[in-house]
C-alpha cells in the first residue's frame, strides 16, 4: 500500500514538473495548451492520491474540481483562442528552446537547494516532493519572462498557480475546499478576462506579440 | 457627552442628507442641520467650561478592534468653541452663498465632514481615535479646495501642495505618538499621560519633537507654512473661514496636548523651539501680508502671522512653567487660547467677507476694488469691525487678547534665564512689529477695497449679498465684541482649560470682573469703561458740533493737481500703498518689479504704453522647497530609464527579484 501510494504520487508530481519543461520545449501553441491539460490532470491526481490516502472526502471533491477547472475548462478556453489566430506559433522566445531547456534544468536543481530547509520542518512521502512544486512555479515564471505570445504568458502564469497548488496539496494535504475553490475560480477569471484582452488585441494590433505595445507605455 | 455626541451626529446627517438630497432643498436642509450640529457641540463645549468637568465616552464601533474614545475636557473645549463658531457661521453663509461647485452632493457632504471632523479632533483622546479625526480633517479640506474650481491649476497646485505636506505632517505626528506609545504602552491618550513620566527624556524629546513638526505645518508656522498661502485663497470662502479660523488651530491643540499635557511639560528649550516657530512665523506672515493685493491671501499671510503670536504665547507658557513662574505661564496661556477664539471669530468673518466682495465684484484682487462701502455697507460694517479687532484696536477682542499676550511676556523678565528672555525678548518684539504691520495690512484691505472710488466696472456694479452671508459674518463679529469690550466675563472659562495644560493648579493672576485686572501683576484694563467713555465723547463732539457748525456742508470738488478729470485710476492702489513698505523690507521680500516702455514709433521721447509688474514671491518657497522639489524631480526621472515600457522587462525584474530572494535564503 506505502509503496503504491509514493509511486503514485512521486509519479503525478512528476507529470506536473516533466509538463511545464515541455511547454518551454514546444512552439505550436496548440500543444503548448495540451502540455497545460496535462498538468492540471496531473495535478488533480495529486490531489486525488492524497485524498484516498488520507480518507479525505473534501479533498476529493476539491480533486474533482481541480480536474474540471484546470484540466478541462482552462486549456478548452486557451484552445479556442489559439484558434482564432492561424499562424500561432512561439516563433522566436526571448531565450531560444535549447537554452530554455538548460536554464530549467538549473531552476530545478536551485528549488532542491532551497526547499531543502522547508521539507526539513515535517519529513513526510508528501512533503519530500514539494521542490517539484517550486520548481514547477520557477518554470512557468520564466515562461512568463521569455515568451513573446500573450497566450503562451497566460500559460505561463497558470504553471506559477499550477506549482503554488501542488506546493499547498503536498505541504498540507489540501486547503480547505473553499480556498480551492476561490482560487481555481480566480484563475479561471483571469484567464477570461486575458482571452478577452488577447482577442481584441489580435483585432486591433494583428498580433498578440506584447513587445508591440510598448507605445501604450504613458 | 450625550449633547457633543448628538452635535456631532447632526453633523454626519447634514453629511448624508447632502449626498440624498435633490439639488433644491440640499443646500439649506443640510446646512442647517450642520448649524444645529455646531449649536449643540458649542453647547456641550461650554458646559465644559463652565462646570470644568471631564467627560468621556467610548465605543468599539467606528474603528473596528480599537474603537472610538472620546473625551472632552475644558483645554479641548476651547478648540471645539472655536471650531463651532466658525462652523455654525459657514453653515448659515453656505445657504446664500453655494453655487456652482459647492452646492454639488459631493462638496456639500465633504463640507459637513470637515466641520465634523473640525468638532472631533480636540475631543478624540486615543492614538487611532485621534489620526482618523485628523486624517479626515486633512482628506476633506484638501477636497474642497477643489470644489470650487476643479479646472483651475492653481487650485489643483494648491490641493497638492497642502496633501503633501499635510500627508508629511502626520506621518509625523503618528511617529511621535507611536514613540510615545511604544516605550510607555497603552494608546488612549489617559493611558500615554500616566506612563510618559517614565519615559526617558530622549525619547520624549524625539516624540514631542516629531509631533511639533507636524502640529507646526498644520499651524502654518514658517518655514513648514508654504501651503497655506496657497490653499486659503483657492478654497470657496466658507472653507477658507473653517480652515484658518478652527483648522490652523488644531495645530496649536495639538502642540499643548501633547507637549504640556501627555508629556508634562517637557524641557525649556522645547518651548524656545515653539516661541522660534511663532516669531519667525508672526514676522514673515506680517510682512507678506502687507504686501500681498489678492484680499484672501492677504488674510491667509494674516493667518500665519496670527498663530504665530499664538505659537510665542504657548512657547512663553511652556517655558515660564519650566522656570518656576506659574502666575507669568497662565497668563501668556490664557493669552494663547484667548487669541485662538477671537482669531476664530474674527479671521472667519474677513474669510466670510472676501467671499462676499468677491461674489459681488468678481475679483479678489485689491487693485480692482474700491468705492464697495457705499454698495455693500452691511458687508463693509462687519468687515470693518473684524479688520479693526485684528489691527488690536482697543474694545475689540484682538487689543484684549494681544494685551494679555504683552503682559505675559513682560511680567516673564523677572527670570533672569537666558532660555526665557530670548523668549520674551523675541516675542515682545514680534508683537510690536507685527502689531505694526498688520495694521497696514488691513488699513490697506479695507481702504482700498471699500473706500474711494471703483476701480473696475465689477466693483462700480456689485450689488449686496444676501442677508444669510451678512448674517453668518455678524455672529462671527459677535465674539470679537464680547471679548472686546467685556473680556472679564470669559476669563473664568479660559482659565479652566489653561489649567489643564499647564497641569497645576495655581491661583490665576487675573481678578474677577468685567475688565482685564491682574492681581499680584501690575496691569489692568477696562475695555468696558473705555467704551462708555468713548461713547461720552463722540456724543459730546456730535453736540458740539451742533451747536457750533450753523453753516451747511459745502460741497466742492477735491483738488485735482492742475487736471481737470478725475478718473478712479489716479487713486492709491494697494501696490502702491503698500511700496514703501516692500522697499523698505526688500531684503526680506525679494520683489521682482519690471518696467516695459513701448515708445512710439515717430519719436522716442513720447511713450506709448507703459507695463509696469510688481511680484512679491515666497522666498522661502523659491529658495527652500523649489531645489527639493527639483532633486525630486531629478531622481524621478533618471528612475524612469529603467522603465522602457517592455512588459517582459517588467516580469524579468519580478523573476530575477524572485531568483535573488531564493538565493539569499537557502
Amino acid at each position: 500500500m506505502s509503496t503504491t501510494y509514493v509511486g503514485a504520487l512521486e509519479l503525478a508530481s512528476g507529470a506536473v514538473l516533466v509538463s511545464a519543461v515541455m511547454t518551454l520545449w514546444r512552439r505550436q501553441v496548440r500543444s503548448i495548451v495540451t502540455m497545460l491539460s496535462l498538468q492540471g490532470m496531473g495535478l488533480a491526481a495529486v490531489a486525488i492520491i492524497l485524498a484516498v490516502h488520507e480518507h479525505d472526502k473534501a479533498l476529493l471533491v476539491t480533486g474533482g474540481l481541480v480536474f474540471v477547472v484546470k484540466g478541462l475548462v482552462v486549456p478548452g478556453l486557451l484552445r479556442r483562442v489559439s484558434k482564432l489566430d492561424s499562424n500561432s506559433r512561439e516563433s522566436e522566445p526571448l531565450v531560444n528552446v535549447p537554452s530554455s531547456l538548460v536554464f530549467a534544468a538549473v531552476l530545478i536543481v536551485l528549488s532542491y537547494v532551497v526547499s531543502s530547509r522547508v521539507t526539513s520542518f515535517a519529513p513526510t512521502e508528501a512533503t519530500h516532493l514539494t521542490p517539484i512544486g517550486i520548481a514547477t512555479v520557477l518554470v512557468g515564471y520564466f515562461m512568463l519572462v521569455t515568451r513573446r505570445r500573450a497566450v503562451s504568458k497566460i500559460v505561463g502564469l497558470i504553471l506559477v498557480d499550477n506549482g503554488i497548488a501542488l506546493v499547498t496539496f503536498l505541504l498540507t494535504s489540501g486547503v480547505p475546499l473553499i480556498v480551492e475553490l476561490g482560487s481555481s475560480l480566480d484563475v479561471l477569471l483571469v484567464v477570461v478576462v486575458l482571452q478577452f484582452l488577447v482577442v481584441s488585441m489580435g483585432r486591433h494590433l494583428r498580433t498578440d506579440e506584447l513587445a508591440e505595445m510598448k507605445a501604450l507605455r504613458d | 457627552m450625550v449633547l457633543l455626541l448628538l452635535g456631532l451626529g447632526a453633523g454626519l446627517a447634514a453629511a448624508v442628507a447632502s449626498g440624498a438630497l435633490p439639488l433644491r432643498p440640499r443646500v439649506p436642509v443640510a446646512a442647517s442641520l450642520g448649524a444645529v450640529g455646531c449649536a449643540l457641540a458649542f453647547a456641550a463645549a461650554m458646559r465644559v467650561l463652565v462646570t470644568g468637568s471631564v467627560e468621556s465616552f467610548h465605543t468599539m464601533k467606528f474603528l473596528p478592534m480599537i474603537g472610538l474614545t472620546l473625551s472632552l475636557d475644558p483645554l479641548g473645549a476651547v478648540f471645539v468653541v472655536a471650531s463651532a463658531l466658525v462652523g455654525f457661521a459657514a453653515c448659515v453663509y453656505c445657504i446664500g452663498y453655494a453655487r456652482g461647485g459647492l452646492q454639488s452632493r459631493t462638496a456639500m457632504a465633504l463640507l459637513m465632514i470637515f466641520i465634523v471632523t473640525l468638532l472631533a479632533v480636540p475631543v478624540a483622546a486615543s492614538i487611532v481615535s485621534f489620526m482618523f479625526c485628523w486624517e479626515l480633517m486633512a482628506l476633506s479640506s484638501m477636497l474642497l479646495i477643489l470644489t470650487d474650481q476643479l479646472h483651475s491649476r492653481e487650485a489643483r497646485s494648491a490641493a497638492l501642495w497642502y496633501g503633501v505636506m499635510t500627508q508629511l505632517g502626520a506621518a509625523s505626528i503618528l511617529l511621535g505618538l507611536l514613540l510615545i506609545t511604544v516605550h510607555g504602552g497603552g494608546q488612549t491618550f489617559a493611558d500615554l499621560k500616566a506612563h510618559s513620566s517614565g519615559l526617558s527624556s530622549t525619547i520624549r524629546s524625539f516624540a514631542f519633537v516629531l509631533t511639533l513638526l507636524g502640529f507646526v505645518s498644520k499651524a502654518g508656522a514658517v518655514p513648514l507654512h508654504v501651503w497655506l498661502p496657497k490653499a486659503h485663497p483657492e478654497a470657496p470662502s466658507p472653507v477658507s473661514a473653517l480652515m484658518s479660523g478652527a483648522m490652523v488651530a488644531m495645530g496649536v491643540y495639538g502642540i499643548v496636548r501633547i507637549g504640556a499635557d501627555l508629556l508634562h511639560g517637557g524641557t525649556t528649550w522645547w518651548w524656545v523651539l515653539v516661541a522660534l516657530f511663532g516669531a519667525a512665523s508672526a514676522l514673515y506672515g506680517a510682512l507678506h501680508a502687507t504686501t500681498s493685493t489678492d484680499i484672501k491671501r492677504l488674510l491667509a499671510y494674516s493667518t500665519i502671522d496670527f498663530l504665530g503670536l499664538v505659537l510665542i504665547g504657548v512657547g512663553a507658557a511652556g517655558a515660564l512653567l519650566d522656570t518656576g513662574q506659574p502666575g507669568a505661564a497662565r497668563l501668556a496661556l490664557v493669552a494663547a487660547l484667548l487669541l485662538v477664539i477671537a482669531h476664530a471669530g474674527f479671521k472667519g468673518a474677513l474669510f466670510l467677507g472676501a467671499g462676499a466682495v468677491e461674489r459681488a465684484t468678481g475679483t479678489r484682487n485689491l487693485d480692482q476694488l474700491g468705492g464697495l462701502i457705499h454698495r455693500m455697507p452691511g458687508t463693509a460694517l462687519l468687515f470693518a469691525l473684524s479688520a479693526g479687532s485684528i489691527m488690536a484696536i482697543p474694545t475689540l477682542s484682538g487689543f484684549s487678547s494681544e494685551w494679555l499676550l504683552l503682559q505675559g511676556l513682560l511680567h516673564g523678565f523677572a527670570d533672569r534665564s537666558t532660555p526665557t528672555l530670548i523668549i520674551m525678548l523675541l516675542g515682545i518684539v514680534a508683537l510690536a512689529l507685527t502689531g505694526g504691520l498688520t495694521a497696514v495690512a488691513f488699513v490697506k484691505a479695507f481702504g482700498i477695497g471699500f473706500l474711494g472710488q471703483p476701480r473696475s466696472s465689477g466693483a462700480a456694479n456689485a450689488v449686496d449679498v444676501a442677508p444669510t452671508m451678512k448674517i453668518a459674518m455678524a455672529l462671527l463679529v459677535l465674539p470679537s465684541i464680547v471679548i472686546g469690550v467685556v473680556p472679564g466675563v470669559v476669563m473664568p472659562l479660559i482659565n479652566r482649560a489653561a489649567t489643564v495644560g499647564l497641569g497645576t493648579n495655581a491661583s490665576s493672576p487675573i481678578a474677577k470682573g468685567s475688565g482685564l485686572v491682574l492681581s499680584q501683576l501690575r496691569g489692568a484694563i477696562q475695555p468696558a469703561e473705555l467704551l462708555m467713555g468713548l461713547v461720552l465723547v463722540f456724543v459730546a463732539i456730535w453736540f458740539a458740533q451742533l451747536g457750533l457748525a450753523q453753516r451747511r456742508a459745502r460741497r466742492v470738488d477735491a483738488w485735482g493737481c492742475g487736471r481737470d478729470v478725475q478718473t478712479p485710476r489716479m487713486q492709491y492702489t494697494a501696490t502702491s500703498f503698500a511700496e514703501p513698505l516692500q522697499r523698505v523690507f526688500a531684503d526680506v521680500l525679494r520683489p521682482q518689479s519690471d518696467v516695459e516702455v513701448t515708445h512710439v514709433a515717430e519719436s522716442q521721447y513720447y511713450e506709448q504704453s507703459l507695463l509696469y509688474e510688481n511680484q512679491v514671491r515666497d522666498v522661502l518657497e523659491q529658495h527652500g522647497y523649489r531645489p527639493i522639489i527639483d532633486a525630486a524631480i531629478r531622481a524621478g526621472k533618471s528612475a524612469r530609464r529603467i522603465q522602457n515600457g517592455s512588459i517582459h522587462r517588467y516580469l524579468a525584474f519580478g523573476f530575477v527579484a524572485l531568483l535573488i530572494i531564493l538565493v539569499v535564503l537557502a
